[in-house]
């Protein structure tokens, strides 16, 4: 029983980071109806740069992100206007294959810098842990769920309390109406692939404390955030945040009730039961009612 | 001095070819004017051109005298032409006073924006009863009321409305059409497209009819809608 709470526990905590950089992926694509193959290389290349930053300014990994979130922001503005502007007609297809290109480029050029070595960020806190009862619970675990905590916080009240975050809303929910309201789409697009971008630079942080990383590590990991968002339905965060820890929480306690070798398929289970029943994911919005 | 809005040989198309073939339209200060016609005519297509959504190919758009031609659907916003679209326009998940209140974005002044609200609010009582819910709450004929309430958030000099009953019940399609007969008796310029022709040109002070993009007939909505021979091709046998 102790394992299955420890194992829930854990979920939870990874499940954050996991919606952190969900988040940043589906309001991507609520935004600008694309879908980005190349997040999880933005994700990795949050991690190198944090990896850089604290290696040259000898600082704490958590604190480069003063650094690397604001620079991945304007990265991201860049990259929306020079790869994903131009795309006029079929842009859902058209995406996959421009963000593809996109991945493989920071993936080469990560290897160019980097090596294709696995490495790992370095900090007290990395492998330090506190007693919780009869377990033990990583610090880096609870600062990185700390992290995502405030970050989401920040994005939800961005776009809930804002006027800025209504027309994020708006063009989410209706591109069209939203231009005939007078909302500039192509600068919401562009700041919405900035945040995007720099969520990825936070949750690269974290995933860089916790698991050694080369460049070729953004497959596995854009295969895990894609099924989150589509879990999540597409285009919505509060689905993010949910389906990213129903992945983490059902694959850590499989792993000690069955076998580590089922956690990934008891969460294939849940994914195909609900999109049965809700072909939109548990938070997404059916087509016809967009409309 | 010119018309209110004036489109003189306006082409444009959508890549496969020019919809609109040399199209010259004039809508006066004041006016209703209802554009009728058969589907693929256009009628669509001209509302897309004034309203930045899609750009001329050829020809000159101006309004107020001053020409449209490569403006941003912002920009021409901002010169005071609203455009309600053909399918549901108002986000689904926002409340009702969310969607209204967006009708104003390009509003900095925030007074000002209370006044039209509470004007808005006069005018569609709707907005102020059902302001919590979310806009997929409501039914397609007030949601089409609310798409106006938002569109009066800027107090346009010219409103285009693009088939405003479409999917609509009998009943609440004559709703529909008493309210935007109402706001032109208030004074408002609007600019109609209507698959409903017979509906349209009833409440239009003008009538334009268009067949394979150019205007084949236009006049006095009565008019237009007592001529023979546009009976008989758009308005059934019986006109």
């Amino acid at each position: 029983m102790t394992l299955v709470l420890e194992a829930a526990v854990l979920g939870v905590l990874t499940g954050g980071v996991y919606a952190l950089m969900a988040s940043g992926l589906t309001l991507i694509f609520g935004v600008m109806r694309i879908i980005n193959v190349g997040h999880g290389a933005l994700v990795v290349l949050g991690a190198y740069l944090s990896f850089a930053a604290s290696r040259s300014l000898h600082i704490d990994p958590f604190l480069t992100l003063v650094i690397t979130m604001p620079v991945m922001f304007l990265l991201g503005m860049v990259l929306q206007i020079v790869f994903i502007r131009p795309l006029k007609t079929d842009r859902e297809a058209l995406s996959v294959l421009v963000t593809y290109a996109l991945a493989l480029g920071i993936e080469g050029l990560l290897g160019y810098f980097f090596t294709a070595n696995y490495t790992q960020l370095q900090a007290w806190y990395d492998t330090a842990s506190f007693p919780i009862g009869s377990f033990r619970i990583t610090y880096v675990y609870v600062f990185g769920f700390a992290l995502c905590l405030a970050i989401l916080a920040v994005m939800f009240l961005v776009l809930y309390r804002t006027t800025f975050g209504a027309s994020i809303r708006a063009t989410m929910l209706n591109r069209t109406a939203a231009q005939l309201i007078g909302i500039d789409v192509d600068r919401v697009s562009a700041v919405a692939f900035g945040i995007g971008m720099a969520t990825a630079a936070a949750g690269g942080v974290v995933f860089g404390i916790t698991t050694a990383f080369n460049p070729g590590s953004h497959y596995d990991l854009i295969s895990r955030l894609l099924t989150i968002i589509v879990l999540g339905g597409l285009g919505s965060l509060r689905g993010a945040i949910v389906a990213a820890l129903i992945m983490l929480v059902s694959e850590d306690i499989t792993a000690v009730l069955i076998s580590p070798v089922w956690a990934n398929f008891v969460f294939f289970v849940i994914l195909v039961g609900v999109l049965l029943i809700r072909p939109q994911g548990l938070y997404g919005v059916r087509v016809r009612d967009r409309l | 001095m010119g018309a209110f809005l004036e489109l003189v040989g306006v082409r444009a198309g959508y890549g496969g070819g020019d919809i609109l073939q040399g199209l010259d339209l004039s809508v006066e200060e004041g006016s209703l004017t209802c554009i009728v016609g058969p589907n693929g005519a256009g009628k669509s297509t001209v509302l897309r051109v004034v309203s930045g959504l899609l750009r001329p190919t050829a020809g000159t758009v101006q309004f107020r005298g001053e020409s449209l031609a490569g403006r941003s659907p912002r920009a021409i916003l901002g010169r005071g032409i609203v455009q309600v679209p053909q399918e549901r326009s108002l986000f689904p998940t926002m409340t009702v006073w969310e969607n209204v209140r967006l009708g104003a974005f390009t509003v900095h002044d925030r007074s000002l924006v209370a006044k039209r609200m509470a004007a808005v609010c006069e005018t569609f009582p709707i907005v102020a009863e059902r302001r919590h819910e979310p806009a997929a709450s409501l039914s397609g004929g007030q949601q089409k009321i609310v798409e106006f309430a938002r569109a009066l958030m800027l107090d346009p000099s010219l409103l285009i409305l693009d088939e405003p009953s479409m999917g609509l019940d009998p009943k609440t399609r004559s709703l529909v059409f008493n309210t935007v007969r109402d706001m032109n008796k208030a004074g408002r310029t609007l600019l109609l497209v209507e698959q409903n022709a017979r509906s349209g040109l009833g409440i239009a002070t003008h009538g334009v009819v268009m067949e394979t993009g150019r205007v084949r007939l236009q006049g006095p909505g009565q008019e237009v809608l007592d001529n023979p021979e546009i009976g008989r091709l758009y308005l059934g046998a019986t006109a």
